[in-house]
């Protein structure tokens, strides 16, 4: 029994591991930030978020686009200005579609094409508003 | 606890009672009125429209409205469209009574249909009208097929022929769709007025609700000689001229 109990608690004490040495490096420089803060974005949790965002974002399209209902919540442009990330030489952000972005890293891993961006703006806000 | 309720008890309950439910009530109430408009779906209560006064709109304005739209929404820089293929979304429209040959000048877009032909004919229901009565495509259904640029009896929209970048985030645009004025919806949603009208500084084009008797389109439609294009087709338009 207590054999079982400490292999449990070595496969426990991996996944922690696992997560704090995991590349975070693409997460995007606010939603770093907010993650450095310790406040929680996605109340939800992380494993909702994950599976569940294509459903979010098709549904708020719906409501924005045929209904008007235009809050932050679900909004393409809200993940847009969280998650993408600076270049530090050129001041310039990178596309959150580009290869090893935010958005590419898991649709590259599980060979799923995004199509939000052949219209959807893929860097935060510029210009007229 | 076995007392029996006398008069001033009950009095003194009932009242504390009702105060209670009272503040709660008008909490909720309070609540319902500070949402923001943007929270809830648009109904058709409302129906936005323009007013544009040719006699009193120069060339120069009609010319600032086109690319103040341009501006606001991102299109007119497709390089490899040529032509035809370029998008327009509101042009500059001159037309010549056959009699004195007085020419007038006008901006033509999308005329916000109360029946649009356009988004009868969409086969994909891409092609669409608001409850507030803006006519918009919702690309995310497009499939490019075009009918509803043939339907269109303004030619007011436009097919993207060529793949785009650095849209405006606001403004979703991308090849194999079509698009037309959306009336600035994402400004509208906002309590602004739509780009080419905030772009004039006189009251030569006003923009409002329609429906509503206190709103200034609304007034000066009941006061002075306005038009529909095309009126005979019959379409109800949201956009309306007067001076033609």
């Amino acid at each position: 029994m207590y054999r079982l109990v400490a292999i449990l608690m070595v496969l426990l004490m991996g996944n922690v591991f696992a997560d704090k040495h995991a590349d975070h490096s693409n997460l995007g420089e606010e939603a770093s930030s907010i993650k450095a803060s310790g406040k929680i974005f996605h109340t939800d949790g992380l494993d909702v978020i994950r599976k569940m965002h294509p459903d979010f974002l098709n549904h708020k399209r719906d409501k924005t686009l045929r209904e008007g209902v235009r809050t932050k919540e679900g909004s393409l442009k809200g993940c847009v200005n969280c998650h993408a990330i600076k270049d530090k030489k050129t001041n310039q952000y990178h596309p959150v579609n580009d290869k090893d972005q935010f958005c590419s890293t898991c649709h590259q891993q599980v060979s799923v094409s995004v199509d939000c961006f052949s219209c959807h703006r893929t860097t935060p806000r510029k210009g007229t508003k | 606890m076995s007392k029996t309720l006398n008069r001033r008890d009950f009095i003194k309950t009932s009242s504390a009672t009702t105060v209670g439910v009272a503040t709660i009530v008008s909490g909720i109430t309070l609540t319902t009125f500070a949402a923001n408009a943007n929270e809830n779906p648009v109904t058709n209560e409302k129906r936005w429209g323009m007013l544009i006064d040719t006699n009193k709109l120069t060339e120069v304005e009609i010319d600032g409205m086109v690319s103040a739209c341009q501006q606001e929404n991102g299109w007119g820089s497709e390089v490899h469209s040529t032509g035809d293929q370029k998008p327009t979304w509101v042009r500059k429209l001159k037309v010549q009574d056959k009699a004195t040959g007085k020419i007038t000048s006008l901006p033509l877009m999308c005329q916000h249909c109360e029946e649009p032909p356009c988004v009868d004919v969409c086969p994909t229901n891409a092609s669409m009208k608001r409850e507030d009565g803006i006519v918009l495509v919702d690309k995310h259904l497009c499939i490019g097929c075009r009918y509803c640029m043939m339907a269109c009896p303004y030619d007011a929209r436009s097919f993207v022929h060529e793949d785009l970048t650095d849209q405006r985030e606001h403004m979703p645009r991308g090849k194999g769709t079509v698009e037309s004025c959306t009336l600035c919806v994402h400004k509208v949603d906002n309590g602004e007025s739509p780009a080419c009208v905030a772009s004039v500084n006189s009251d030569a084009v006003i923009f409002g609700d329609l429906y509503d008797p206190k709103s200034n389109i609304n007034q000066t439609l009941k006061k002075v000689q306005s038009a529909q294009i095309r009126a005979d087709l019959d379409l109800n338009t949201g956009v309306r001229y007067s001076g033609i």
